[in-house]
């Protein structure tokens, strides 16, 4: 018991450290920053500025997607991304959502859209494709 | 020979664990997504054992790998494992389609099985090794 003791309080060390460094880009309050977020309403009136992308698996987008977006999901990342990247422009917005309010792959995408690709405007959906099919 | 393999199944474990620690070190906010996905905790929660837990693998990794603090480690890796697999399939019961986590990207596309066959393989490591070994190192230095 002293020993996990121990060792639990070790690693308290560098994971409070790297808590500070990494203060200013993970929000503690939730998983998606206010800013970050968009409704519906928002997206829409951005019209031709907004890249909507669609971050369920294939086969959804394939029944039914909004109108003009573009698949880029996980299962499917490095072939997917090539594509979006030929449609994308540095002043679009870009709108990513995914099956409804409590689904993860929009963040994901997001998440991965920022720190990887580096983009910059990218929001995810309020309410996802649930939310827009309301608002049709 | 036996405390040579025992010495071996140590060393296994103690590098995925510090692999697994590192992966996600280098990505705590996707690994708070991770955690986050599961359902179970609140996202402040989730953010904390997201910059704490890759550490704690580490360490006792690395503490598997010196002999230091071994015992500790083992039960801390027990532990950790055992709450792993029982959130692995909470989440299955629950019907989410969660992502693994366990090794950042690299584990992005696992299916259930493969998630939760991993969880289990480390389990019974674990607890092989706190008993195989006695959880002494002591015992395992002419090893």
């Amino acid at each position: 018991m002293r020993q996990a003791l121990i060792l639990a309080a070790l690693a308290l060390v560098p994971g409070l450290g790297q808590a500070v460094y990494f203060r200013d880009r993970v929000s503690w309050r939730s998983p998606i920053p206010a800013s970050e977020m968009i409704t519906v309403t928002q997206a829409r009136a951005w019209g031709g500025n907004a890249i909507w992308v669609d971050a369920r698996p294939d086969e959804e987008f394939a029944r039914d997607h909004v109108p003009g977006a573009l698949s880029l999901n996980e299962d499917r990342w490095n072939e997917l991304l090539p594509q979006f990247l030929a449609a994308w422009s540095p002043e679009k917005k870009i709108v990513i959502y995914c099956s409804s309010q409590s689904c993860n792959a929009s963040r994901e995408v997001a998440h991965r859209l920022r720190n990887e690709a580096q983009l910059p405007n990218v929001f995810v959906l309020k309410g996802g494709w649930e939310e827009w099919l309301r608002n049709r | 020979m036996k405390k040579f393999l025992w010495r071996l199944v140590d060393l296994v474990i103690a590098v995925i664990f510090i692999y697994a620690g590192a992966v996600k070190v280098l990505d705590p906010v996707q690994f708070a997504n991770d955690i986050d996905n599961y359902k179970i905790l609140p996202w402040t929660i989730g953010v904390g054992l997201a910059f704490y837990l890759p550490w704690l693998e580490i360490f006792c990794g690395l503490a598997l790998i010196f002999r230091l603090l071994y015992r500790g480690a083992l039960s801390i890796l027990t532990a950790l494992v055992a709450i792993f697999t029982i959130a692995t399939i909470a989440a299955k019961v629950r019907g989410l389609d969660i992502t693994c986590g366990c090794f950042g990207h690299a584990s992005q596309n696992w299916n259930f099985p493969a998630h939760l066959a991993l969880d289990l393989v480390l389990l019974a490591g674990v607890i092989l090794l706190f008993y195989a070994t006695g959880a002494k190192p002591r015992d395992l230095k002419g090893a």
